[in-house]
C-alpha cells in the first residue's frame, strides 16, 4: 500500500493549505484543523510502521513516477528501516507541537501552515530515493523554520534567522554540487540513489571522491551539526519559539544524520573509509566540545542546544565506524546505534525544549542561576524534567542509553582511544544534566520567590508522551532495533 | 521567399505600424485599446510561434534563421512583453502613457524577435539598436520625472557608445573574413591571427555586455532601473537581456567554433566577476529597484556560466534557455510587486514594504516566492534553473566556476531574505490598501504559475526549451 506513505508525506501540506484558506481570523478552528491533520498523519504513519515487514530487507511502500525525464530524475518514494523510524518520529513531534501550540494566538494561520509544510518536507526527505528529490525536500524543510524563527522568535530573531538560513544554505549548496558530480559520474546520468550506489562511480576513493565527500560533509555537517560548523545552532535555538526549537532539535537535525547514513555511506563508502579517522576525530571532538560548552552555560535553552551537538556527534561516529569496519556485526551495531540515537534524541531533546519553553513562559527567565526549588512548586513538571534529563545523560532504562551504548560498543572494536574520549564526553554530559537537576529542582530559588506553577494538563500530556516513548524504547529496544536491522543488512550488501 | 515563416514578426511589426497613429489621438478610456490590441496581437504571435516549434530549421533569404533556438527565444520575448503590457495597463491607469507605453514595448519585442533569428552582422546591429532605442524611450516615459529623464539620457549615451564600439568590432569580422554571414565567418576565422580575433571578440562583447548587464558594462543598469518606472525596469531587465543572450549564443555557436582563442575561459572569468560583483553590490542597497538591478546583474552572471561551456557540454544551451525562462517569471514577478508598491506609495524604498506580510498577504506571498526563486530555493523555477546551470557547468569541466556560482548563491540569499524579512517581521509602515487592478492580478497569476510550474514539474517546460538545440546548419 504505497498510498499510505504518500499520505504521510502530503497530508500535512494539504492540511496546511486548508488552514491557510479557512475563511476565519479566529485561532481555534485553524489550530484544531492543524492538530487534526497532524493526528491523522501520525495514525497513518503508525499504520505504516505496523504494516512494515521488518524481516524483509529492501525498500517498501515504493512509488515511482516520472518527474524530470530529460534529467533522469524521478519522483521515487519508499521507506526502509533507516527512514521509517524518522518518519514516525517526525509525525509524533508534529502532533506534539500542534497540541502544545493550541494556546498560541499570534498569526495562527501562518504558524500552522509553516509547521505542516515543514513536516511534509521532512517526511519527503526521509522517503526520497532520488538525490534531486532529496535536495528539494531538504530545502523545503529549512525554509519554514527561517520564517518561524523570524516571525515568532525572541528579541534577536532576525539575526538568528538569517544566520540559520545562510549556514544551512551554504551547506546545502555544497551538497548539491556533490549530487551533481555523482549524477554526472554515472552513465547514463541519473539521480537515482540505488543506481548510483550500484554503479559505485568513485570506487577506490581518490581526489574526486574526496571532493564529493567534502561537499556532502559540509551539507550534513552543518545540519547535524558538527564542530566547527555548529555556530548557528545555539543562536537559532535560543531565538526560536519553543515549537520551532522542538522541531529543529527533534527532527531537522536528523536530516544531517540521515543524509550521512543514507547517502554518504551509499555513494562514497571508500572515501568515507579513507577519511575515517578525520571523521572519527570530528565526531569525538563534537561529543566532548558539545558537553563542555553546555557545562559553561547559564541559559537553560542554550545549554540544551549545546548538548544536541554532543548527542549528534554519536551519529557521525557511528557512520565513520560503519565505513571503517569490515566486521558485519560491528557495522550493524554502529548503524543501529546511530539511527537509535537520532530517534532517542528527537524524543528526549524535543521534550526538553518543551520543558524549557514552559519554564520560560511561567517564570520569564531561562537563567539557571535565578531559578530553583521547582520540585516543591511543580512536582509533575519536575518529575518529567528529571526523567528527560536522566534520559539525556544516558541512564539505562531510557532510550539514550541504548543508542550511545551501541555506538560506543562499536567504537571500542576499532579504537579504544576514541571510545575512551567519547566516554569522557558522556561523563561531562552527565555532569551537565546533574547540574541542571540540582540547580532547578533542588534547593531554593536564589532571591526568594520563583513564580513556577504546574503547566496545563495538555502540555503535561504532550511532554509525558514523549518521555513515555523514550522509556518504552529504553526498556524494549527490540521494537525499534528490529525495524532498523533490515536497513543495516541491505546496506551491508552495498 | 516563404513569408509564413515570419508570421510572428509580421504580426508584431504590423501592430507597431497600425497602432502608432492611433496612439496619437485616442483619449480617455480609449487609451486602453492600444494595450489591449497589443496583448491580443502578441497572444496570436505566441500561438504561431508555439506552432512553429515543431518545424524543421530553415533559413530565410540566407540571413535570417527560423530554427528551434529562434522560436524558443521568441516565445520568451513575446511572453515577457505580454506580462509587461498587463502591468502597464494597471500601472498607468488614467495617465497619457497608457497609450504610448505599449508601443515602445512592442518595438523592443520586435527587435528581440529579429535579433534571435539574425545570422547576419548588419541585421544583428540593426535589431540591437532597435531594442535599445525603444528601451531609451521606455525609460523616459514619465517626462515630468527628472530622475527618469536623467536615467534615459544616461542609458542613451552609454548604449550609443557601447553599440558603436560593437559595430566597430563587427566590421573587423567582415574585414577578416569578407562575409557578413556568421556561418561563413566561423569557417573562415580558424587560422587567422589570434590577436585580431581576440580584439574583435572583445569589442563585440562590449555591446552584448551592455545589453545583458555584464560587468564591466553594467554601470547603466542600477541608475536606469532606479529612475524608470518599475514595470519598465522589469521589462528592460528581462526582455532585452533574453534577446541579447540569443544573439550571443548564435555568435558563439556559429562564428567562434571549437573554443577559438580560448573564449570559454574569457566568458567563464566574466561570469565569475559579474555574479560576484552583482551580489556584493546588492547587499547594501536601500531601494528595491536598485537592489533588483544588482540582483539581475548577478543573475546574468549565472547564465554566463552556461555560455562559457556552450561548446563543452551538450546541455549548456538548453540550460541557459531554461534559466532565462525561469528568470522571466521570477524577475518580472519581483518587479511587478515593486510596481504595485511604487504606484501605491510613490517610492520604492525597502522600508515601504514593512509589514506587508499582514496588510497585503497575497502580494507579499508573490514577492516572497519570486525572491526565493531568484535565490534558488526549491521547488521554485529558479531552483530548477540553477540545478540545470550548475550541472552544465560541471559537465563542461568547469567545476571551479560551479563552486564560485554556488558560493554566490549563498551571498545572493542574504539580500533576498532581507527583503522578505522586511515584509514579514517589521511592523506595518503603511496601513496599506494597495492600489489594485486587473493588470496586476492577471500578471501575478501568470508569473506565479510560471514560477511554481517551472520548479515543481519542469518536464514540459524543459521539453519546450530543449528545442534550442535545433539549429540551422
Amino acid at each position: 500500500m504505497p498510498i499510505l506513505l504518500e499520505i504521510t508525506i502530503w497530508l500535512p501540506f494539504v492540511t496546511g493549505l486548508l488552514a491557510l484558506l479557512v475563511p476565519t481570523r479566529r485561532a481555534k478552528p485553524i489550530q484544531a484543523l492543524g492538530l487534526a491533520g497532524a493526528l491523522v498523519t501520525m495514525a497513518v504513519a503508525l499504520t505504516l510502521a505496523f504494516r512494515y515487514a521488518a524481516g524483509s530487507p529492501g525498500l517498501q511502500f515504493r512509488t515511482t513516477l516520472p518527474w524530470i525525464p530529460s534529467l533522469n530524475a524521478t519522483y521515487d518514494m519508499a521507506v526502509d528501516g533507516l527512514s521509517l523510524p524518522l518518519i514516525v518520529l517526525t509525525c509524533i513531534l508534529l502532533v506534539a507541537v500542534m497540541a502544545y501550540s493550541l494556546r498560541e494566538a499570534d498569526r495562527p494561520k501562518g504558524f500552522t501552515f509553516l509547521f505542516l509544510l515543514m513536516a511534509t518536507g521532512l517526511n519527503g526527505l526521509f522517503a526520497a530515493q532520488d538525490l534531486l528529490l532529496f535536495y528539494v525536500f531538504f530545502e523545503i524543510s529549512l525554509v519554514p523554520l527561517y520564517f518561524i524563527i523570524g516571525i515568532w522568535g525572541h528579541e534577536n530573531r532576525r539575526y538568528a534567522a538569517m544566520k540559520f538560513f545562510l549556514y544551512t544554505r551554504f551547506g546545502s549548496l555544497a551538497m548539491l554540487l556533490s549530487f551533481l558530480a555523482l549524477y554526472l559520474s554515472v552513465r547514463p546520468h541519473t539521480f537515482s540513489l540505488a543506481q548510483i550506489a550500484a554503479a559505485h562511480p568513485f570506487a577506490g576513493g581518490g581526489s574526486g571522491a574526496a571532493l564529493v565527500l567534502l561537499g556532502l560533509m559540509l551539507g550534513y555537517g552543518v545540519k547535524l551539526p558538527v564542530v566547527p560548523l555548529h555556530n548557528w545552532l545555539p543562536d537559532a535555538h535560543v531565538e526560536a519559539p519553543t515549537e520551532g526549537s522542538v522541531m529543529l532539535a527533534g527532527a531537522l537535525l536528523k536530516m544531517g544524520g540521515y543524509g550521512m547514513l543514507r547517502i554518504m555511506l551509499a555513494t562514497v563508502p571508500d572515501a568515507v573509509r579513507q577519511a575515517g579517522w578525520v571523521l572519527v576525530t570530528i565526531a569525538v571532538v563534537s561529543v566532548v566540545y558539545g558537553a563542555l560548552a553546555a557545562l559553561g552555560q547559564r541559559d537553560f535553552k542554550r545549554l540544551v542546544a549545546y548538548t544536541s551537538i554532543n548527542h549528534m556527534g554519536y551519529v557521525l561516529l557511528g557512520a565513520a565506524i560503519y565505513a571503517m569496519s569490515s566486521d558485519p556485526r560491528v557495522r550493524a551495531l554502529a548503524l543501529t546505534g546511530a539511527t537509535y540515537q537520532m530517534v532517542s534524541h528527537g524524543l528526549l531533546t524535543g521534550g526538553m525544549f518543551f520543558m524549557v519553553g514552559i519554564l520560560q513562559e511561567k517564570t520569564d527567565t531561562r537563567d539557571l542561576d535565578r531559578l530553583g526549588g521547582l520540585i516543591g512548586r511543580a512536582p509533575l513538571y519536575s518529575l518529567l524534567l528529571a526523567l528527560l534529563a536522566f534520559g539525556s545523560l544516558g541512564l539505562p532504562g531510557l532510550s539514550g542509553f541504548v543508542a550511545e551504548f551501541q555506538v560506543i560498543g562499536a567504537t571500542v572494536s576499532l579504537s579504544l582511544l576514541a571510545a575512551v574520549i567519547t566516554v569522557i564526553g558522556l561523563l561531562i554530559n552527565t555532569g551537565v544534566y546533574l547540574k541542571v537537576i540540582a540547580k532547578l529542582l533542588m534547593g531554593a530559588a536564589p532571591g526568594g520567590i520563583c513564580p513556577m506553577t504546574e503547566p496545563t494538563p495538555m502540555r503535561l500530556v504532550v511532554v509525558g508522551s514523549l518521555t513515555a516513548l523514550s522509556l518504552l524504547l529504553g526498556i524494549a529496544p527490540m521494537l525499534l532495533v528490529q525495524i532498523i536491522r533490515g536497513a543495516t543488512e541491505i546496506s551491508a550488501v552495498l | 521567399m516563404k513569408l509564413w515563416t515570419l508570421i510572428p514578426e509580421l504580426i508584431v511589426g504590423g501592430l507597431c505600424l497600425a497602432l502608432v497613429p492611433i496612439a496619437g489621438w485616442v483619449k480617455g478610456r480609449w487609451r486602453y485599446s492600444i494595450g489591449i490590441a497589443a496583448i491580443i496581437g502578441l497572444l496570436v504571435a505566441i500561438a504561431f510561434t508555439a506552432r512553429m516549434l515543431s518545424w524543421s530549421p530553415q533559413m530565410v533569404m540566407e540571413i535570417y534563421a527560423v530554427d528551434g533556438l529562434a522560436n524558443v527565444f521568441k516565445l520568451l520575448i513575446e511572453l515577457g512583453a505580454v506580462i509587461t503590457l498587463l502591468l502597464l495597463l494597471s500601472y498607468f491607469r488614467g495617465h497619457t502613457q497608457l497609450a504610448h507605453a505599449p508601443l515602445a514595448v512592442l518595438f523592443v519585442a520586435l527587435g528581440g524577435l529579429g535579433l534571435s533569428s539574425s545570422m547576419d552582422l548588419t541585421l544583428i546591429i540593426l535589431f540591437l539598436q532597435m531594442i535599445s532605442f525603444s528601451s531609451y524611450v521606455l525609460a523616459a516615459l514619465v517626462r515630468s520625472d527628472g530622475r527618469a529623464l536623467e536615467a534615459s539620457l544616461k542609458y542613451f549615451i552609454f548604449g550609443a557608445v557601447c553599440l558603436a564600439i560593437m559595430a566597430y568590432g563587427l566590421t573587423f569580422l567582415y574585414g577578416m573574413t569578407g562575409s557578413l554571414d556568421l556561418r561563413v565567418i566561423g569557417n573562415a576565422l580558424e587560422g587567422r591571427d589570434r590577436m585580431w580575433i581576440a580584439l574583435t571578440l572583445g569589442l563585440i562583447l562590449v555591446g552584448y555586455g551592455f545589453e545583458i548587464t555584464m560587468v564591466p558594462f553594467h554601470a547603466w543598469a542600477p541608475d536606469v532601473f532606479a529612475g524608470a518606472t518599475a514595470p519598465v525596469s522589469g521589462f528592460v531587465a528581462v526582455v532585452p537581456k533574453i534577446a541579447a543572450f540569443a544573439g550571443l549564443v548564435r555568435l558563439f555557436l556559429y562564428a567562434l567554433p571549437n573554443g577559438l582563442i580560448g573564449w570559454p575561459w574569457m566568458i567563464a572569468g566574466l561570469a565569475a566577476i559579474t555574479m560576484t560583483f552583482g551580489n556584493l553590490a546588492a547587499l547594501r542597497q536601500q531601494g528595491l529597484k536598485r537592489l533588483l538591478a544588482y540582483s539581475s546583474i548577478a543573475q546574468a552572471g549565472y547564465i554566463l556560466m552556461a555560455l562559457a561551456v556552450l561548446q563543452r557540454s551538450p546541455m549548456a544551451t538548453a540550460a541557459a534557455t531554461y534559466y532565462l525562462a525561469a528568470y522571466l517569471f521570477m524577475n518580472l514577478g519581483a518587479f511587478a510587486v515593486v510596481a504595485q508598491v511604487e504606484r501605491s506609495v510613490g517610492t520604492d524604498q525597502i522600508e515601504e514594504i514593512g509589514g506587508m506580510g499582514r496588510s497585503a498577504p497575497m502580494v507579499a506571498a508573490v514577492f516572497a516566492l519570486s525572491l526565493l526563486s531568484l535565490a534558488g530555493i526549491p521547488p521554485l523555477a529558479g531552483f530548477a534553473g540553477k540545478v540545470y546551470l550548475l550541472q552544465a557547468t560541471i559537465d563542461g569541466n568547469m567545476l571551479w566556476l560551479a563552486i564560485i556560482g554556488a558560493i554566490n548563491m549563498v551571498i545572493g540569499l542574504f539580500y533576498y531574505i532581507r527583503v522578505i524579512g522586511e515584509m514579514y517581521w517589521r511592523p506595518a509602515k503603511h496601513p496599506f490598501p494597495l492600489i489594485t487592478g486587473v493588470g496586476f492580478t492577471g500578471a501575478y497569476a501568470v508569473l506565479l504559475f510560471g514560477t511554481l510550474a517551472l520548479g515543481i514539474w519542469p518536464a514540459p517546460a524543459m521539453a519546450v526549451t530543449g528545442n534550442v538545440s535545433q539549429l540551422v546548419k
